[in-house]
């Protein structure tokens, strides 16, 4: 009798996990579609990301034949393997990966260029702490965790997120130092093949852009829902920025140029190059 | 947290309290309350360090949105799929070398090797061979599980007592009859530690294999929220893994019970 209640107790929650299991395999994204795939990875709360939750651009793609699928990625590095070995056509990318990687010898290229986001970039102290100017940073350690460091360079929600919640205050900002753009970048093969593709989706992602910037309480309601952050954060991110997306000029170029030369000087990167190689032309 | 008190009502409303029952539950319970107590009363910072009740709060909140029972169950999708398979392919194995010296010989030396690579290494690999989607995850998975299975299963068939198999020929059973009768009774005990270790490992592999390009999935939520410093649902996610690890522990062993009764009803062992 007890076994019967047994193998009857064991049956059922096996039945249980796997209805759970097949319901878990249908909210997988595992869809099928007649329309050329196109493939986008990026990183949480990026451009492309507020692309992805307003929804026209892909609408707008669906409209010329191309269905585009988002992935989401933890880090440049992980991107860049997937765009490497094909699993993706275009990475969101910061200013460093493209640099390290065409060092590195991926024929990649720049595909389009965001807008300068230095003013969320920077250098952060302690309120209150005796910190006041750059020079007093000489001989502190700099990075940031509570109390463990002097002083902590990051970007944006970070930067927010620590002067809102952390009682940090940001020394200094990049302005005048780097720009911090997003890229989006294609191996050449894909972007050689696919011209209007790489055309369409810049010009609609612009487009979301341009829409980014006369409604920025609502990419900040956007991004406080994606991020877990609170209003207070976003708002702050948001407010110090533009948003934009275009074609790689040949000023961006040059930026990217200079912080492939300090790379190179300073041995982040072992072999010198030439940005402007990284284009489709 | 939701299940320990609900076990203790069922159990407080019978007739008298078992408290044999109770015993495993008092250490969680107790620390959860130091945990909350530690939180109210200040020792902990509440921003690095949510109390429980606020991890409860979180967890009510990302059930309304949707998130976590999406997660949660896609995370199950990929450990029930990475399990069979692997388990399979485990079992397999090790059915195949402890019985036949050739196959022992071939594979085995091989199988160590991949045994002791760190499942975070295998990750840049992953993607280039098999992509960034859902294969990508359950590979990692089947992976894990698939030495566990393996080597229990293969120790446990070689663990077998010589005499018995002996034995087993004197009274003229031929070679299926002593793999079902003795061989597969005999190692079953050790392959089903196999299996339950198996389902521990298979949940620590899928938080890896869930930070490959991953939008979805427990593992996701935890290294998201760790990124932005949302400590609720961090903890929360523990919890859950926490909760995951006791119930499949629980089948485990319910699976365990049945399959070696004849242990306790004064078998071979005894």
């Amino acid at each position: 009798m007890k076994r019967k209640l047994t193998i009857t107790a064991f049956l059922l929650a096996l039945t249980a996990w796997l209805a759970v299991a097949v319901y878990g395999y249908f909210q997988t994204d595992v869809a099928t579609t007649s329309l050329t795939k196109v493939v986008v990875g990026y990183q949480k709360a990026d451009p492309v990301d507020i692309s992805r939750q307003r929804g026209e651009l892909v609408k707008k793609m669906k409209a010329k034949g191309y269905k585009v699928v988002f992935k989401e990625f933890q880090d440049g590095a992980a991107l860049m393997t997937a765009l490497k070995s094909g699993s993706i056509d275009y990475a969101r990318l910061g200013d460093t990966p493209p640099v390290v990687n065409q060092a590195a010898g991926m024929d990649l290229v720049y595909v389009g260029a965001g807008a300068s986001k230095e003013n969320g970039t920077g250098v952060l102290v302690k309120k209150g702490g005796n910190i006041n100017s750059l020079a007093d940073l000489k001989g502190k350690r700099i990075a940031y965790a509570k109390g463990k460091v002097d002083a902590w360079v990051t970007w944006d929600p970070y930067t927010a997120t620590a002067q809102v919640n952390q009682n940090a205050k940001l020394l200094i900002t990049a302005k005048g130092l780097a720009k911090n753009r997003d890229f989006v970048v294609a191996t050449r093969k894909y972007a050689k093949e696919n011209t209007t593709v790489t055309k369409l989706f810049l010009q609609y992602l612009g487009e979301d852009m341009t829409w980014a910037n006369s409604h920025k309480s609502e990419v900040s309601t956007m991004l406080s829902k994606t991020l877990h952050l609170s209003k207070k954060i976003t708002n702050l991110t948001v407010k110090r920025r533009s948003f934009a997306f275009s074609a790689v000029t040949s000023a961006i170029v040059k930026e990217q140029q200079t912080i492939a030369d300090v790379f190179y000087q300073e041995g982040i990167i072992k072999k010198q190059i030439n940005v402007g190689k990284a284009l489709l032309q | 947290m939701e299940n320990v008190t609900t076990l203790r009502e069922t159990r407080n409303s019978g007739i008298h309290i078992n408290w044999h029952r109770l015993l495993p539950w008092v250490i969680p319970v107790v620390l959860i309350i130091l945990w909350q107590v530690a939180v109210t009363a200040g020792w902990l910072d509440s921003q690095l360090i949510p109390s429980p009740l606020s991890v409860l709060e979180d967890g009510v909140t990302l059930w309304q949105t949707g998130e976590l029972e999406k997660n949660v169950s896609i995370s199950l999708f990929r450990a029930t799929v990475g399990f069979a398979i692997g388990g399979s392919l485990g079992f397999v194995l090790g059915l195949m070398n402890g019985l036949s010296k050739v196959a022992r010989g071939l594979t085995d030396t091989t199988i160590q090797m991949f045994r002791n690579i760190p499942h975070l290494s295998l990750i840049p690999l992953v993607i280039i061979l098999l992509g960034i989607g859902e294969s990508a995850k359950i590979s990692l998975v089947c992976v894990g599980v698939l030495f566990p299975i393996y080597i229990n299963t293969y120790s446990g068939i070689r663990g077998i007592d010589p005499e018995l198999m002996e034995m087993g020929r004197a009274y003229g059973l031929n070679r299926r009859q002593l793999f079902s009768k003795i061989v597969f009774p005999g190692a079953l005990p050790t392959i089903l530690v196999g299996v339950r270790y198996a389902l521990g490992v298979m949940w620590t592999t899928l938080i890896v294999a869930e930070t490959i390009s991953s939008n979805s999935g427990i593992g996701y939520m935890a290294s998201n929220a760790q990124e932005f410093m949302d400590m609720d649902t961090v903890l929360l996610c523990i919890v859950i893994y926490a909760l995951l690890g006791k119930l499949s522990d629980i089948i485990a062993k319910t699976l365990e019970s049945l399959c070696l009764e004849w242990q306790e009803k004064g078998g071979a062992n005894q």
